[in-house]
């Protein structure tokens, strides 16, 4: 079991100035999973996504405290490089985000500014666009802009964007709160496909969309870790009463 | 009663129309006014500079005490002294720009710093000129030339180029930013590649006045570049040069005969005006292409 665990927070509090967001919170997630984590707004879940890339490093006046273990190694350890950490733990954000760049550059900038070996830049944007399922409406246009794309298509753009630096995790915060449904349906079935590489830990306030696509399913409320679980029995016998209040529209 | 509500709504309905119609016709005016002022001051110097104008008179150094012959020295010396202005100004403020809004920790120093700058903007210009000459000219023996007049511009320009390159990198999305970083490129690679490209047709805008200022002034070479008579043209940095500002100024001051060198005062301004258009059109240009790619 423990070599499947990925990364690791032990007793992880953080603060934004003075406030607390996070309070103790301890829990593991597993490799080639997809986890969800939900909660009303404002609850910290994605305040913990953007702890796991060091992204929240960019606001003044955070601290963290605890420990989040990934590799072994502590990523909030002064010897670490956030720049290293990001390169493995990839992101994709709420609002499509694509650069005001061609398709093509959108994806080769990662790779050709973070010395990985890209000798094959083109294979490497091909493959990446394939896995995020776009590679057949872009082919042709690669060397236009991003920004012509439909939204559905830019949030696949910055799916594979990611993907060419071939993390380890994958990050994603509401990534379809923006989209319309069939763009949605269209992730929903790339995260499913996805999970066979990557881990993902996916912030989702759409709870439909956390029974569909994630394994294990944990549950914030003011900073807390409430249940921690896997999906099914998140949703069909939660342990802990205040989570199936939430789950069942009761507050939230 | 249905009635009264009708009619009562119909007039209010009016009397909202007519504001509308008052303020918009204000704005009008406003706009009007600046416009035909604009037009009113070209419009004389074009008249007036007109006849001065000929090939000659573009290509020839001033003859006969400069009451007659060309301002071709003049033309260069402006121009000389405005990329060399801008050569000065627009790196360094960049720069500084970077420095304030991407990387300084915001703060009361950096607060401190940017009040300065303001107030930099507001100096009067013949300070920067006195400062050019205690400071370019006779501490670092730069001597009355090109480079101390060009160092004095473009401090002098510095904070109008400081506060249009703050104002542009303030405008990129921070996503752009957020996007670039979780890629695991670092900050000066972001800075360098995204943020500074997608803020470069906004510091162009706001440089192009600065620009304009630099080939207007007079007070500040007069002290550190500008000569009030040389034939030769320049042949290194730190030679003198004549410039139009202050060849228009010593024409209509101190020149030999005042009154019988009007047309070609004015012709001097009417060039003045065309240099400074031209290089802002440059900058235009530029502009325009950095922009096709920028949507967001």
């Amino acid at each position: 079991m423990d070599s499947d665990i990925i990364i690791k927070l032990n007793k992880v509090n953080f603060y934004y100035g003075q406030s607390r967001a996070l309070t103790d919170i301890t829990m593991s997630f597993i490799k080639n999973k997809v986890s969800a984590l939900i909660g009303p707004s404002g609850c910290g879940k994605s305040t913990l996504l953007r702890l796991l890339n060091r992204m929240n490093d960019l606001i003044d006046e955070t601290r963290v405290e605890g420990e989040i273990l990934f590799e072994d190694k502590n990523i909030y350890a002064k010897d670490i490089d956030p720049v290293e950490i990001r390169r493995k733990v990839g992101m994709v954000f709420q609002k499509p985000n694509p650069f005001p760049k061609t398709i093509y550059n959108n994806i080769a900038y990662g790779p050709k500014l973070t010395s990985m070996n890209t000798d094959d830049l083109d294979t490497l944007v091909e493959q990446s666009l394939k896995q995020a399922v776009l590679w057949d409406e872009v082919k042709d246009i690669l060397n236009k802009s991003a920004m012509n794309l439909s939204g559905g298509q830019q949030q696949r753009l910055c799916i594979a964007r990611a993907l060419a630096m071939k993390p380890d995790i994958l990050l994603m915060d509401e990534p379809t709160s923006a989209l319309d449904p069939i763009s949605t349906a269209k992730i929903e079935e790339l995260i499913e496909e996805l999970k066979k590489n990557y881990t993902i830990i996916i912030v989702t306030h759409n709870m439909q969309q956390a029974a569909r696509i994630s394994d294990e399913t944990a549950f914030f409320y003011l900073g807390n870790l409430v249940e921690y679980n896997k999906t099914e029995k998140i949703f069909t016998n939660p342990d802990v009463k205040q989570t199936e209040d939430y789950i069942t529209g009761r507050f939230g | 009663m249905k009635d009264m509500m009708k009619s009562f709504k119909n007039n209010s309905m009016k009397w909202r129309y007519f504001k509308q119609n008052l303020f918009f016709g204000a704005v009008r005016l406003s706009a009007l006014i600046i416009a035909l002022a604009l037009g009113g001051i070209l419009f004389y110097i074009i008249v007036n500079g007109i006849g001065a104008i000929s090939w000659d008179f573009i290509i020839k150094p001033p003859t006969d005490s400069m009451t007659k012959g060309g301002i071709m020295p003049a033309i260069l010396g402006t121009i000389y002294l405005t990329i060399g202005a801008i050569a000065i100004g627009l790196p360094l403020g960049i720069a500084s720009a970077i420095y304030l809004t991407e990387y300084a920790k915001q703060g009361r120093v950096i607060r401190l710093i940017k009040v300065g700058i303001n107030c930099l903007a507001g100096v009067p210009s013949v300070v920067f000129g006195l400062f050019g000459l205690g400071f370019f000219v006779i501490f670092l023996k730069f001597g009355s030339s090109i480079l101390s007049g060009s160092l004095t511009l473009g401090f002098l320009i510095l904070p109008t180029i400081i506060g249009a390159a703050e104002e542009a990198l303030k405008a990129v999305p921070q996503t752009f930013r957020e996007a670039s970083l979780s890629l695991g490129v670092s900050k000066w690679q972001t800075t360098y590649r995204i943020v500074l490209p997608n803020a470069m047709p906004g510091i162009l805008t706001g440089s192009i006045l600065g620009i304009g200022r630099a080939a207007g002034e007079t007070a500040p070479i007069m002290f550190t570049a500008a000569a009030y008579f040389t034939a030769k043209l320049p042949g290194s940095i730190f030679d003198e040069v004549m410039a139009l500002p202050y060849h228009i100024y010593v024409l209509a001051t101190a020149g030999t005969n005042i009154e019988a060198t009007r047309p070609i005062q004015f012709g001097t301004v009417l060039v003045l005006v065309a240099v400074v258009l031209s290089i802002d059109l440059i900058a235009i240009i530029i502009r325009s292409y950095m922009r096709k790619n920028k949507r967001w």
